[in-house]
């Protein structure tokens, strides 16, 4: 049986807890420090995904005016809140041949097989979601990421939410939204769950921790030991505070390939839909699907998703649009799938088109002054 | 073995599964192999040392976010950067697309290729080697 080593923190700042992950993991990638599962929470903060721009994730007014601290994961995914109410789950193991996940068809799957084993046991179906969410019955719970470092050690974060709120979380993030009702915050809530809404009782953070705990030891078969940082990690996770996690150049950093944004509204059959893309080059990073028309949340969610990340190419858009299709055919009976192309279409060219006037403007916003980390 | 994969036989591999091609002009062409890219899904973003930046065998060059994980992209040899491909900045997709030739990485020219080309696999060697490395990942669970 492995061992590995359990930490248990809360309320930890920005900085020290993505120092923290990241320095667990260089270590055990090294053969330094023993894998690591780490359970802990956040001072309210909020985090953007390695590669977004975060003046376009965060609303950093709304941040600087209420004092929370905004920074820059090392994985990918999208900006995420996270504090007292939001379980992060890090596990830092060696990214060499290992039996404790031979035979791991998909990593990011297996290392959220702890979760799912010790959600299954509040009787909570957690399924894992490609690319990077755990949902229940279509609504995500957890988002996921997953970092290799230069020493070869894995890093995978998750962010597990235990109770939400959404007002507030609309407040921090930049969203589609041209104003926050409670419309709004009712199709935000309808596409998410936490971990309180699905129990019939309301349960301690420390409760869940201890049953994640569980899920892992289940899930992996490893004896997992509280036990706390040695002194040389404290060390290191200091310095890459200061050189990394507290330096506006790592937060702050610009990307090669700007974002732009299209939106698209047109009247369809089945009532008014509403389109705003993302654009990073030739990739759709996010995609917001709203309007009048009658469907569930649950296919609208799974459309949104799977734009994600996605080609802006017609053809690979026809092909995804065509396979969410067929997986919600009755769901989307009200809104065709052509007005739906269509109107992404046009945003795309909307966001195309933006690209290239801010490009061609020399006072434009495309000074990309690569951090020293980047 | 499930999967077959393309390995090109006039260039040379490295173990963090980059392809390297040595040009007329002493350039070396650099990208990523087919087994490396199906172990890291599709590529979502990526970033390139600029023109003119010095890189050192082993050493960060760039990074990238793929479906399946973030990570550092290790430059295969030392040398100084000539050319990045844009065309893979704009669309990463590129790479996994057509990863030995328009999604090619970067263009360096080497500061010490005879050396440094004598750690990497090529030729005759590159069966055997591709074959080992297929089954590692597959016992590994890297690819299915």
């Amino acid at each position: 049986m492995n061992t590995w080593r359990y930490i248990k923190n809360d309320r930890v700042t920005a900085f020290a807890g993505l120092a923290a992950d990241e320095i667990l993991a260089n270590r055990v990638g090294a053969g330094t420090s023993q894998p690591t599962l780490r359970l802990y929470t956040y001072q309210p903060c909020a985090l953007v995904g390695r590669f977004q721009t975060i003046e376009n994730e965060l609303n950093l007014d709304y941040c600087a005016k209420n004092k929370i601290p905004v920074n820059r994961r090392p994985t990918g995914g999208g900006a995420i809140i996270m504090g007292e109410n939001q379980l992060g789950v890090a596990l830092a193991i060696p990214g060499k041949s290992d039996e404790t996940y031979a035979n791991a068809r998909e990593r990011m799957a297996q290392f959220s097989q702890g979760i799912i084993s010790g959600m299954a046991t509040l009787g909570i179906d957690v399924e894992f979601r490609r690319k990077n969410d755990l949902e229940v019955k279509g609504k995500k719970i957890a988002g996921l990421g997953l970092h290799k470092t230069n020493t070869g050690g894995l890093l995978f974060h998750a962010s597990l939410l235990v109770d939400l709120d959404v007002p507030y979380m609309l407040n921090v993030l930049q969203t589609p939204f041209e104003k926050i009702s409670d419309k709004e915050i009712d199709t935000v809530a309808e596409r998410t769950t936490t971990v309180q809404r699905e129990v019939e009782s309301p349960l301690a953070m420390d409760e869940i921790r201890h049953i994640i705990l569980n899920g892992y030891k289940n899930a992996f078969h490893s004896n997992i030991l509280l036990n706390d940082y040695s002194d040389e990690e404290i060390v290191e996770i200091h310095q890459l505070e200061k050189d990394k996690y507290m330096d506006s150049d790592w937060i702050f950093q610009s990307t090669e390939v700007p974002d732009s944004t299209g939106k698209s509204v047109i009247k369809t059959d089945g009532g008014l839909l509403d389109i705003r893309i993302v654009l990073a080059g030739k990739m759709i990073k996010s995609a917001y699907i709203g309007g009048d028309f009658f469907t569930s949340e649950h296919a609208i969610a799974d459309l949104e998703q799977s734009l994600r990340w996605h080609s802006s190419r017609d053809k690979l858009l026809t092909e995804t649009l065509s396979q969410v299709y067929e997986r919600w055919s009755s769901d989307l009976a009200n809104l065709s799938m052509e007005s739906l192309r269509k109107a992404i279409t046009s945003a795309i060219q909307k966001a195309e088109i933006m690209a290239r006037k801010t490009s061609s403007d020399p006072y434009g916003c495309f000074v990309s002054p690569r951090g020293a980390h980047a | 073995m499930n999967k077959q994969f393309d390995f090109k036989l006039d260039r040379f591999y490295n173990s963090n599964h980059l392809w390297m091609k040595k040009g007329d002009n002493g350039h070396v062409t650099v990208g990523m192999d087919e087994l490396g890219l199906d172990s890291l899904g599709e590529m979502a973003y990526l970033t390139l040392p600029a023109v003119g930046t010095p890189v050192e065998m082993g050493k960060a060059m760039g990074s990238m976010e793929a479906a399946k994980m973030t990570g550092e992209l290790f430059a295969p040899i030392s040398g100084i950067v000539v050319e990045k491909n844009d065309a893979v900045l704009q669309n990463p997709l590129l790479v996994n697309e057509d990863s030995y030739d328009t999604g090619w990485l970067v263009k360096i020219e080497p500061a010490n290729w005879t050396e440094e080309s004598a750690a990497m696999v090529s030729g005759d060697a590159l069966s055997g080697w591709i074959d080992a490395e297929i089954e590692r990942f597959e016992i590994q669970g890297i690819i299915e």
